[in-house]
């Protein structure tokens, strides 16, 4: 009796946990759903932001998010896939390779803000660029790095290796191999990477805060020197700290709402791949 | 045989070698910044606790503090309620809810942290306030609000993790263990959570690592308060107050102005560094218990 009792218990208050945190996380996209829908409405998208907030829409944050994160895939990419095709074929069988995949998983672990103000200090005092679209790409880009890198990796060690074999056997040499065998069998780990790799960008404001992205006053970049651009997460940040007026507050939480749904169409996106390999090796 | 130029090994380690120096001319950027900030304070720029850059006194005791009594509260939310959720998806649902359930969990922790931010300074603020007012905070500003939104941040981080530590132990196991008669419970009692407990100190122990690089969601609750220093390390009385972690200062206003004095930026630098030399240590100990983990049950 006391054993089913105690498996009772444990039962319930393992559930109660689970239940607890689904209802606190639910419960802030509902939370920001509630808030921040009435806020979204055509114009909301289309217009510039005026009077601090109270007004106009959000189209240039929109633009300058999409820039970064336009220009940190770019910039990310080769880097990424140069990484993967070293560690995956070059370092095969080399002792540097645990060294190399340590290396990623603590990349991925930097604080954020470390980021910018390296960034700070690289772009925009040595290199003069001032704030620009490009210091804030290139960081984000960087950032994504490890996410990216990884997912490839994995996705090319799932490659099947009579695929390889059969290519040697055909008498490919290892670059060929590389070049019709590898990459193109690895291209959706690619993109799935850069998916989770944007997804948590998109979001980020520690790192472009000092180097890219103003508050207000910037339309597209024309150049890279002294050229910021507005951002979704800037502008919450910057409104979150001093706005008690109710409009700004609805405009507010407009904004964090767009900016929650453009990381879950990313996430999501990436959901189906991720979920075909961590699911692979499911132990039931 | 003779090598030819060979482009595509050529342009792959061009790549990584690009990577590779962005890597390393940070971090050498970061220690050379920094160097003469621990040069005018020496070992005072860690011990220190008093931080007051017009006269040229740097000392970061205090946001230490913040950041390890921040981080603490957030990992003792977080741990058990992500660690006994994991237990729950692993051991008790069907596969299938399982995964609806980590899936859910995951898409969450996308959630932008300003986004947390700005939940913490419409939201939770106002109740940390109202619920402790019998102990008369200043503000909702406290240590105590910033740990438990990054409590709620890492959350999805430590239950993915524990998931997964969960989940590397062998379904063999279970069964040998059902098959003596132990219930579910005490399946994941004596077999499961035994077994994972490496896997779990590692979800631990990235959660933390996590949170003590949050900056954020922390600067806009935590008040920003400098020279905080408790009267003594263990009393809660200051978790209500006021404080400074060293990411909230890194983030803030001052690191704007301290580029161009070398030694305010290098204080501000040596912070990174500290945060940085923090995160490292513990996330390396992590990935290592989290491999052991892993490589355990794979012979």
């Amino acid at each position: 009796m006391k054993r089913r009792a105690i498996h009772y218990c444990f039962r319930a208050l393992t559930g109660l946990s689970a239940l607890a945190a689904c209802i606190v996380l639910l419960g802030i996209i509902g939370f920001i759903v509630s808030r921040g829908w009435s806020a979204l409405s055509w114009s909301f998208f289309t217009e510039e932001i005026t009077l601090v907030g109270a007004s106009g829409g959000i189209f240039y944050n929109i633009m300058g998010t999409l820039i970064l994160l336009l220009t940190a895939t770019i910039c990310c990419t080769p880097l990424a896939v140069g990484l993967a095709i070293v560690h995956s074929v070059y370092l095969d069988g080399h002792p540097l390779r645990k060294k190399l995949t340590m290396l990623l998983y603590l990349l991925n672990g930097v604080p954020s803000i470390l980021f910018g103000i390296v960034g700070m200090v690289l772009f925009v005092q040595w290199f003069g660029w001032g704030k620009s679209w490009l210091s804030g790409g290139i960081l984000l880009g960087l950032m994504m790095l490890p996410t990216v890198t990884i997912t490839l990796i994995e996705r090319i060690s799932s490659i099947p290796s009579r695929y390889l074999e059969a290519a040697r056997g055909l008498g490919l040499n290892q670059s060929q191999l590389i070049r019709s065998v590898i990459m193109p069998q690895s291209i959706g780990g690619l993109i799935t990477g850069l998916l989770l790799g944007l997804a948590r960008a998109a979001g980020e404001t520690a790192p472009i805060m000092f180097t890219a992205t103003i508050f207000a006053g910037a339309t597209l970049p024309s150049g890279i020197k002294e050229s910021p651009v507005l951002s979704l997460p800037y502008h919450i940040f910057i409104l979150a700290q001093d706005s008690y007026d109710p409009i700004v507050k609805t405009r507010l939480w407009g904004a964090a709402l767009v900016l929650v749904l453009i990381v879950f169409i990313l996430s999501l996106a990436a959901l189906p791949a991720r979920l075909r390999i961590h699911e692979e090796a499911d132990h039931a | 045989m003779k090598q030819s130029l060979n482009y595509t090994r050529l342009s792959a380690w061009f790549f990584t070698a690009v990577a590779l120096v962005a890597l390393v001319g940070g971090l050498g950027l970061l220690i050379l910044d920094s160097i003469p900030a621990f040069k005018h304070e020496g070992l005072g720029f860690v011990t220190g606790t008093r931080w007051f850059f017009r006269q040229e006194e740097f000392g970061a005791a205090p946001m230490i503090y913040g950041s390890c009594i921040v981080a603490l509260i957030a990992i003792f939310l977080a741990a058990p309620i992500g660690i006994s959720a994991a237990v729950f998806g692993v051991e008790f649902l069907p596969s299938k809810w399982r995964l609806a359930l980590k899936v859910t969990i995951e898409l969450l922790a996308g959630i932008p942290s300003v986004v947390y931010g700005l939940l913490g300074i419409l939201l939770l603020r106002n109740w940390i306030y109202e619920l402790f007012s019998p102990f008369e905070p200043l503000s909702g500003d406290t240590l105590l609000t910033a740990g438990i939104l990054l409590g709620i941040m890492i959350l999805p981080t430590v239950m993915t993790l524990a998931d997964d530590a969960l989940r590397s132990v062998p379904g063999k196991q279970r069964l040998a263990a059902r098959g003596l008669g132990l219930n579910a419970s005490e399946t994941a009692l004596y077999v499961s959570l035994p077994q994972a407990l490496p896997g779990l100190l590692a979800a631990i122990l990235l959660g933390i690592g996590r949170a003590l690089g949050e900056t954020i969601a922390i600067f806009l609750v935590v008040g920003r308060q400098d020279n905080q220093w408790p009267t003594s390390v263990l009393s809660m009385k200051p978790w209500l107050e006021s404080g400074q972690t060293l990411t909230s200062k890194l983030g803030g206003s001052e690191s704007n102005i301290a580029y161009g004095q070398p030694l305010h930026w290098g204080a501000i630098t040596g912070l990174g560094l500290i945060l940085l030399a923090a995160v490292i240590a513990i996330t390396y100990t992590g990935l290592w218990l989290h491999q052991l983990a892993l490589r355990k049950h794979e012979a």
